[in-house]
């Protein structure tokens, strides 16, 4: 569809699709590369925890750090669709 | 990319593990609080520590020291087979191979003792069945009549016909070091093979072999030089495949100035920690003192690859190193406390 053709009403919709997208992927994307990040923190703390069950609240909180990444995808989602 | 990512989570697991139980190792501090204890206090200290379970197993059988002794073999064993079950794809392959130097020393502790006419319960308390060749496995090679037929029945063909080249020979003249030699050529030989094999993880194993082959090549220098080196051609006790060729050893053991030895073994070398190692034995020490540098430069060196090499063989190699000298040193601090043994003697013969 050539942009001239289209209406005003189909411009906005065609942008907030884009904008959906954008915030799909910031979302999305943040998701797998946490994903990779706790894979290798995950192994390494669930091994830690099997030898010594006193490690395992410490484990846990690093499992968890590359979720941070997640709530950054997170907030550019919300910024891309709300602002 | 998901078989890659699925590949990595294990080794990084089972490192993670190794370097826990690593940690949990008896430091330095304690084994020196261990030299100044009696021996009642140490029997006491060892059973609380992990060797617990195997001491009440094994509390029916022996008594007092070799109670210790065998709970530790025995542990070391069970240690041993855990982690070549935790070890993840190629690890297993490279820690099976690497553990096969408990078959070459059982069975060969099998046939001197054998030779010496010690009874079946003494040559199994020394054994440590950490190899392919496992307890019942062993138990049924004691039992067998003669030397020959141990031999014939060794289920590992390579091992068995390298034995029963050198077997006659080794019964007429009451040693065995050929033969050993001959094993532990053979053993590198495999290692050096598996590690070059080209799978994956190949190159830090292969390096650590070379690494200890060295080590290895270097101590044997220094024990023929502390004999007067008469013999070292004749036992040929030069391991091929690290930096230095058996010629060059062999002239090294015969050269008289301890300084041109460390120079010219001090120009193969890169490794820095043995370059320092090697420049510390410039001055004259007696040769269990020059083996505990080697031995503690080799972990030294261990413990730096692995911490570069996080997720390879590496920690877990070093854990078994590191384990192999906790039990041989509480070995050794129980047999010398029974022995009667100054703490400042026995601190000597101890890897810390």
């Amino acid at each position: 569809m050539a942009i001239e053709s289209m209406t005003v009403e189909a411009a906005t919709a065609l942008a907030s699709g884009y904008t959906a997208i954008g915030a799909g992927l910031a979302v999305g994307l943040a998701g797998v590369g946490t994903g990779i990040g706790e894979m290798g923190i995950g192994a390494a703390a669930v091994g830690a925890t099997a030898e010594d069950r006193g490690m395992f609240g410490l484990a846990l909180l690093f499992t968890v750090l590359p979720e941070t990444v997640v709530i950054f995808g997170l907030v550019i989602a919300l910024l891309l669709i709300f602002v | 990319m998901t078989e890659v990512m699925s590949g990595i989570a294990p080794y990084i697991y089972v490192s993670t593990r190794m370097r826990v139980r690593k940690a949990k190792l008896i430091p330095r501090e304690e084994y020196l609080r261990m030299l100044n204890m009696g021996l009642p206090e140490f029997t006491r200290l060892i059973e609380e520590l992990e060797y617990k379970r195997e001491i009440d197993e094994l509390s029916a059988s022996f008594k007092g020291v070799d109670l210790i002794e065998n709970a530790m073999s025995w542990n070391l064993a069970k240690e041993y087979q855990r982690v070549i079950a935790l070890a993840p794809g190629e690890m297993k392959g490279f820690t099976r191979d690497y553990l096969h130097k408990w078959d070459i020393q059982n069975i060969l502790s099998i046939l001197r003792g054998k030779e010496l006419g010690f009874s079946d319960g003494k040559i199994r308390a020394v054994l440590v069945p950490a190899g392919a060749l496992d307890a019942p496995t062993l138990d049924r090679l004691i039992a067998e009549s003669s030397s020959e037929r141990i031999v014939e029945q060794l289920p590992i063909k390579q091992m068995s016909a390298i034995l029963s080249e050198g077997l006659s020979e080794a019964l007429e003249t009451h040693s065995f070091g050929k033969i050993e030699n001959e094993l532990y050529k053979y053993y590198y030989a495999t290692l050096i093979k598996a590690a070059r094999g080209g799978m994956k993880g190949g190159l830090p194993f292969l390096k650590y072999v070379m690494f200890e082959i060295d080590i290895k090549n270097i101590t044997s220098v220094f024990r023929m030089r502390a004999q007067g080196g008469d013999n070292a051609a004749q036992q040929n006790i030069w391991i091929p495949g690290g930096s230095f060729k058996p010629e060059e050893l062999e002239r090294l053991s015969s050269v008289e100035s301890t300084d041109e030895v460390v120079d010219s073994l001090k120009k193969k070398i890169k490794v820095t920690v043995l370059l320092d190692a090697l420049e510390s034995l410039r001055e004259k020490k007696p040769i269990y003192s020059i083996e505990s540098t080697l031995i503690a430069t080799q972990l030294n060196q261990m413990d730096k690859v692995s911490k570069r090499n996080p997720f390879s063989i590496s920690p877990l190699l070093v854990y078994l190193e590191r384990k192999k000298y906790e039990v041989s040193n509480l070995r050794a601090i129980a047999r010398g406390k029974e022995a009667g043994l100054d703490a400042e003697i026995l601190e000597k013969y101890l890897v810390m």
